[in-house]
């Protein structure tokens, strides 16, 4: 049946959508606290947005290192 | 209802259910991202809750869900976007 592997691709996909918006969710909450320590204004200051990239990378590259400290033992 | 009747084509109730998935999974993140917003601006904004929010609360609410949709959207990028 043909209609079962549209199904399938397409809940694979939703289920791939699911991850990466958990995982913006996820970020943005932790990168918020730490990075936007003030009320917040009408617009970022520059070190907040800055604050904001870099936070979600370095968490990235944390995730790499954690991963491979596991594989290590 | 007598679709399935036809002989012919693929039922359609396939197209039907992945709609009904799509809108269901938009309200849970939709409910999820208002539930998250809400406890990061009462944090950021209503530090001591009087009888009523004041003006000063109410348009730093505003100012901060603004923000926090912007936020997404910096960390989206910084996730997705970047050649590292």
């Amino acid at each position: 049946m043909e209609n079962s592997a549209e199904m399938q691709r397409f809940i694979e996909q939703e289920q791939q959508k699911a991850m990466m918006s958990e995982m913006v969710g996820k970020l943005t909450s932790v990168c918020w606290d730490k990075c936007i320590t003030s009320t917040p204004g009408s617009k970022f200051s520059s070190g907040e947005t800055t604050c904001l990239t870099n936070c979600a990378q370095r968490f990235l590259d944390m995730s790499v290192i954690i991963a491979k400290r596991f594989e290590m033992q | 209802m007598d679709s399935f009747s036809s002989s012919s084509g693929p039922p359609p109730n396939t197209e039907a259910l992945m709609d009904q998935i799509k809108a269901q999974l938009a309200q849970a993140y939709a409910q999820e991202f208002l539930e998250t917003v809400g406890n990061k601006c009462f944090a950021k904004c209503v530090t001591k809750p009087g009888s009523s929010l004041s003006g000063s609360e109410s348009s730093c609410i505003s100012r901060c869900v603004d923000r926090y949709i912007e936020a997404t959207g910096i960390v989206s990028r910084a996730l997705f976007s970047s050649t590292r």
